[in-house]
């Protein structure tokens, strides 16, 4: 009962965090952003042909009024369709948010498990070259751009000019096998750039924690490593961990990969997203940035919840 | 394709990307022949030329009976009905329909009788257009308020693709996604990454004549086309167009054997590839496996001084426009296009004085190159003798998009113009974030200067020689607001032309006034190089045929005996 107290007074508390990022992000959109009219204009527009385009974007009408009619899409959850390809933006988004799940989901539990992993070896053998070891490799991961590691691991894994192993690009997800085709190549890269941001971040996190009184008294206890690890550091560390990835999750859900969808030619909603915002389709950015919003409160509350799951002592109220 | 059609609604299809894929869904009247060079037309969904009025003013255009939309649920019973001149008639009225948020409009301004009343009146499709009308069931009829000699291209166009008007009505805006025409092919999938086909069921089983086509067998034979000759196309069972702008992407799926088939030469693997550039060839291995074709763009790069500042074009004060006269031609004269031509396009390109480019019919290869030549001594010198000198000289604007290559064109236009005096700070980068805010820069006649790159619809120096023309200032397409009144009158006067020797002089005048008067720094046409692999029998050609060589598209298994004999 107290959860769900604390849940329903989240949420109301979360409204106007997501009213306030709308009317930010709308005000941005509206005056900073790219205007949609000349790209919609045939070769050789006229004034006239200009006037009527303006008109059907709604440009000729006053900001509050525009912004008002953003809150009532919001309630109803009806963003109209694309201003460039006119499909519907609720089909775009149920189309291409479960493909970029299903895209970045082995890649960032992967990325987060192995970190956890590899900060915890590297942190029992602090100062040690297995340590050291460790933290260069997530040195290289971190200093090579994403893009090189894309790039890099296509070559390798699927051009004729490397081992020519699994498809350069496309997507399929009809069978498992075909899934872990398509999906292995990215995650890779993915994997290889996201590992050394996690094991820096855990190991740092498990270090502080492996520094406290109980820890030194536990261990002077001669509590066994393994015990010592699970019950008094990694559980004790488990607060910063639960926040790093709970609010990876908005991220992942709705921005995508752009980087790996381009390379890839994976229909997801990075790359929707991408082109919404550098062509101006304001359909879709004002479904996104409510999405996000609402995503962050969701992942906020989540995050809050499973606080209280790794640590009792916190208090839901 | 280096990137994905927004729409696939005819009245939409402004872009090359769009068109490559809306000719192959939906028919037009006309059609460029596949092979014929230069470009000659053909009846397509018409089932003749167009019989013309002696005043050229009526075209009588009879439409193929028995031609059937594709089976959709948008028809009774799913299946697709005959196409009917009265499809015609409603597609063309849609470029009207503000609703529509047609492209293409510009084409039939002001050309047929009543169209432009119909919209002003509310684009109610139940009201007729006298120019406009469906005599019967399957014969068009236009009759058009001037004579219009580049009107039958105008019916090859994506733009002039015929729709069913239950589909536009049964899926509202969403048309644009769900294609539904009577084309050689029907779309099963799209996204942003790649849109599948399938053959048509119900197109119209007409068997190839290759020598209708303009087949040439002495620089045709060797890519195997002979091969369809007399079969009746779509050849193949599945026909997938990815939309990859990465050209690492593009280049490692190409090489794959079993992904993408044909794809143009991305310029960071033309060393890698090419044997030589002049002329251009294939290391042996790549020629071993595949095919290579190289074609002259439909279009040209150039940039325009805006007339309308007074700093570069017209001024009140004839002393002051005399010497700016002499600033634009000094400008001119320090654009090094061999460099360009080297530095972005591998010296392949094309690079001509003028705006007739070398890919239509009235270009004059021998017109005087003086416009092209880079000569910044005589540059400085015309600078100089016009009282130009440091600090007289104006701040230019130079706007761009952003991107590194953006940024080294104007890099490099700089440094050009700083050898003839130009001081550094008096060139200014101005760099807006989307293209959709320089257009709109250009449109709204914001910049000094504007560079950019131009597509013809149709082989017909008329299609470029519009840039130039008074009434098309902005917001039109005369982004330099070039305003002569002798120009404007000869564009009038050819454009009721049919082609003669006539009409070529009076647009190669045009032209001479336009490079006379130092409007533009003109221009180039790149030089594009496709692959493909060897067993694709294709003759690709994005040139105003757009996609439509995709319909004479066929693959054979590898190491088929017909390959073998090609080698």
């Amino acid at each position: 009962m107290e959860v769900l107290q604390y849940i329903v007074r989240k949420l109301i508390a979360g409204i106007p965090l997501v009213l306030g990022v709308t009317l930010i992000s709308f005000v941005l959109i509206v005056y900073f952003g790219p205007d949609k009219t000349y790209e919609l204009l045939g070769k050789n527009p006229t004034a006239e042909e200009i006037a009527e385009i303006r008109s059907q974007l709604g440009y000729d009408q006053p900001f509050t009024t525009r912004y008002l009619d953003y809150l009532r899409e919001v309630i109803r959850l009806e963003f109209g369709n694309s201003e460039s390809t006119d499909e519907k933006v609720s089909s775009i988004l149920a189309r291409t948010i479960p493909t970029s799940l299903a895209l970045a989901i082995p890649g960032f539990i992967l990325g987060n498990l192995l970190g956890v992993m590899l900060a915890l070896v590297a942190a029992y053998f602090r100062g040690y070259w297995i340590d050291k070891f460790i933290m260069g490799f997530a040195a290289v991961g971190m200093s090579i751009s994403f893009l090189i590691a894309i790039i890099g691991f296509q070559i390798l894994l699927s051009s004729s000019d490397g081992l020519d192993l699994l498809p350069v690009r496309g997507w399929d997800t009809s069978t498992p096998l075909q899934y872990i085709r398509y999906v292995t190549v990215p995650t890779l890269a993915t994997v290889f750039v996201a590992l050394g941001y996690n094991t820096r971040f855990y190991r740092a996190v498990i270090v502080e924690e492996m520094t406290r009184d109980h820890v030194r008294t536990a261990r002077a206890f001669g509590v066994p490593p393994a015990q010592l690890f699970y019950r008094n550091i990694l559980k004790n560390s488990m607060i910063p961990i639960v926040t790093r990835i709970m609010f990876s999750i908005p991220v992942i859900v709705i921005s995508g990969s752009l980087l790996l969808e381009s390379y890839f030619g994976i229909p997801g909603v990075g790359k929707v997203t991408y082109d919404a915002i550098v062509t101006g389709d304001q359909p879709i950015l004002k479904a996104v940035v409510v999405l996000t919003a609402v995503l962050f409160v969701v992942a906020q509350l989540l995050a809050d919840i499973c606080y209280r799951i790794v640590d009792p002592r916190v208090s839901l109220k | 394709m280096d990137s994905a059609p927004t729409s696939l609604d005819p009245v939409r299809a402004s872009t090359l990307y769009a068109n490559q894929l809306v000719v192959n869904l939906y028919d037009t009247l006309y059609a460029y022949k596949y092979l014929q060079r230069p470009y000659k037309l053909r009846p397509n969904l018409a089932a003749a030329m167009p019989k013309i009025s002696p005043d050229g003013l009526t075209y009588s255009i009879p439409v193929k009976k028995g031609v059937y939309f594709a089976d959709d649920p948008a028809f009774p019973g799913g299946k697709g009905r005959e196409l009917t001149a009265g499809d015609f008639v409603y597609s063309l009225k849609r470029h009207f329909d503000p609703s529509t948020r047609p492209g293409g409009a510009w084409l039939w301004q002001g050309r047929i009788v009543g169209l432009d009343e119909w919209k002003q009146a509310g684009s109610d499709y139940s009201q007729e257009v006298p120019g406009l009308r469906a005599i019967d069931s399957h014969l068009v009829q236009l009759t058009l308020q001037r004579p219009y000699p580049q009107l039958v291209d105008t019916l090859a166009l994506g733009f002039s693709g015929v729709v069913p008007r239950e589909a536009v009505e049964y899926y509202g805006r969403e048309f644009s996604i769900n294609p539904v025409g009577s084309g050689p092919f029907r779309l099963v999938s799209y996204d942003s990454s790649r849109a599948v086909l399938v053959p048509q069921e119900n197109y119209r089983r007409e068997p190839v004549d290759l020598e209708y086509e303009g087949y040439d067998p002495v620089t045709q034979s060797r890519y195997g086309v002979a091969l369809i000759d007399g079969r009746i196309p779509p050849f193949v069972d599945r026909l997938e167009v990815n939309f990859i702008k990465e050209g690492s992407a593009r280049w490692s799926s190409f090489t794959k054997s079993n992904e993408i088939q044909y794809a143009g030469l991305p310029n960071e693997q033309v060393e890698r590839v090419l044997a030589s550039i002049d002329p251009v060839t294939l290391k042996p291995e790549y020629a071993e496996k595949y095919h290579m074709k190289t074609a002259l763009e439909a279009g040209f790069v150039y940039s325009t001084f805006n007339m309308d500042f007074p700093e570069f074009g017209y001024n009140d004060n004839p002393e002051r426009a005399r010497r700016n006269h002499a600033l634009r031609c000094a400008m001119i004269r320090g654009f090094d296009w061999e460099s360009r031509n080297e530095s972005w396009y591998s010296g392949i390109g094309e690079v001509f004085p003028g705006i007739i480019p070398p890919v239509v019919p009235e270009f004059d290869p021998g017109l005087a190159r003086d416009s092209v030549t880079y000569d910044p001594e005589g540059a400085r010198a015309l600078l100089a003798e016009h009282g130009w000198n440091a600090e007289s000289l104006p701040v230019l604007t130079y706007g761009t998009t952003p991107g590194p290559t953006s940024r080294l064109f104007f890099e490099q236009f700089r440094a050009w113009m700083m050898r003839i005096g130009y001081p550094k700070d008096k060139i200014i980068l101005k760099t807006y974030a989307t293209f959709g805010d320089i257009v709109k820069a250009w449109r709204n006649s914001e910049l000094p200067f504007i560079s950019k790159g131009w597509g013809l619809d149709y082989p017909d120096a008329e299609n470029t020689l519009q840039l130039f023309y008074g009434p098309n200032a902005s917001p039109g397409s005369n982004d330099g607001n070039y305003r002569n009144p002798e120009y404007d009158e000869l564009y009038r006067r050819a454009g009721v032309m049919l082609p003669s020797p006539e009409r070529t002089e009076l647009y190669r005048r045009m032209n001479q006034m336009m490079i006379d008067d130092c409007v533009a720094i003109t221009g180039l046409s790149r030089v594009g190089i496709t692959l493909w692999h060897r067993n694709v029998i294709a003759l690709p050609d994005r040139n105003f045929v757009g996609g439509r060589f995709m319909y004479y598209v066929d693959v054979l298994e590898p190491g088929a005996p017909e390959l073998e004999a090609l080698r």
